[in-house]
């Protein structure tokens, strides 16, 4: 079946390159799902598994906190768009 | 001071490790005021400016040390970006100052309705914490001070160390956070001196 982009409901799919904890990897998603969709697999992609998935935070290429509980429609991103996602400062001081 | 333990090869081949992680990114990070100055196994300093502002002021340098990495994870100091010395306390150009909520302490022996939720305070607290005697030093779990104080004894490096929380990118990101990117501006403290009289006109 052609692949138009768009999968039925879900809208354009977009590509992701997720660098986590300074290493990329590649991790595909539609539109309208949450952004916070794409975390699971960069963390297993990547091979971070000793931390939750809501420990970490992303941000895009100028450092700026994405809100992972948006549709990935309202970030207006490009086709192709590079994340970066660290692991949250959590207990300190 | 660390030692190594861990055959050097290893901590070595971490390092270089960390040193590709960051130059394979080092445009992006470089847009943002992150500067890799220098990486000589065990240690890596990158300097940090602060691109919003305007002149871009270079801010502070991080020095990190991968000695017996990972079997301990790096030291991390806030170091003069010119001398590579650490700060002092009463020199540092942030402390990292980040907003945690924390319940309000309740009198012990009070008699509480059932459901009662106690009142949530809002404080702010510096990441970088300093000891008499001691160097200041970046207080969050993966980093060996972290790690080394009697305080932090219940959280252990190994509980970390698989996550990645010793990584060079994910330090800096919290220091960019919390000390770089919240800066606005200057501030700019002026002395007046009287300099003479004005006077409205010369008389004929």
């Amino acid at each position: 079946m052609a692949d138009d982009g768009k999968s039925k409901g879900k809208g354009k799919q977009i590509d992701f390159t997720v660098v986590v904890n300074g290493e990329p990897t590649t991790v595909k998603a539609h539109e309208g799902e949450r952004l916070s969709a794409i975390i699971p697999e960069a963390l297993r992609e990547t091979g971070n598994s000793g931390q939750p998935p809501e420990n970490w935070e992303l941000r895009d290429e100028d450092g700026k906190l994405l809100d992972g509980e948006q549709l990935i429609e309202s970030f207006n991103f490009p086709k192709r768009v590079r994340l970066f996602l660290n692991l949250k400062a959590g207990v300190g001081g | 001071m660390a030692t190594q333990s861990v055959d050097p090869a290893v901590s070595r081949a971490k390092f270089e490790r960390q040193v590709a992680s960051f130059r394979e990114l080092e445009a992006d990070y470089s847009r943002r005021g992150w500067f890799l100055a220098c990486a000589n196994f065990p240690k890596i300093l990158v300097l940090l400016a602060a691109p919003q502002l305007q002149p871009a002021p270079l801010v502070t340098g991080v020095r990190f040390d991968f000695t017996d990495y990972d079997l301990h994870p790096p030291s991390v100091k806030l170091v003069n970006p010119f001398s590579g010395e650490p700060w002092s306390a009463d020199q540092l150009p942030t402390r990292l100052m980040r907003r945690t909520e924390v319940e309000a302490q309740m009198m012990p022996g009070m008699n509480l309705p059932p459901g009662f939720e106690p009142a949530k305070m809002v404080q702010d607290q510096p990441l970088i914490q300093d000891y008499p005697g001691e160097d200041p030093f970046l207080c969050i779990a993966g980093v060996r001070e972290y790690h080394d104080h009697p305080a932090h004894s219940g959280d252990a490096w190994e509980l970390h160390r698989s996550s990645g929380a010793g990584g060079i990118i994910r330090l800096l990101e919290v220091i960019d956070t919390y000390g770089l990117r919240p800066l606005t501006g200057f501030n700019v403290q002026l002395e007046t001196r009287i300099t003479g009289f004005s006077q409205a006109e010369v008389p004929a």
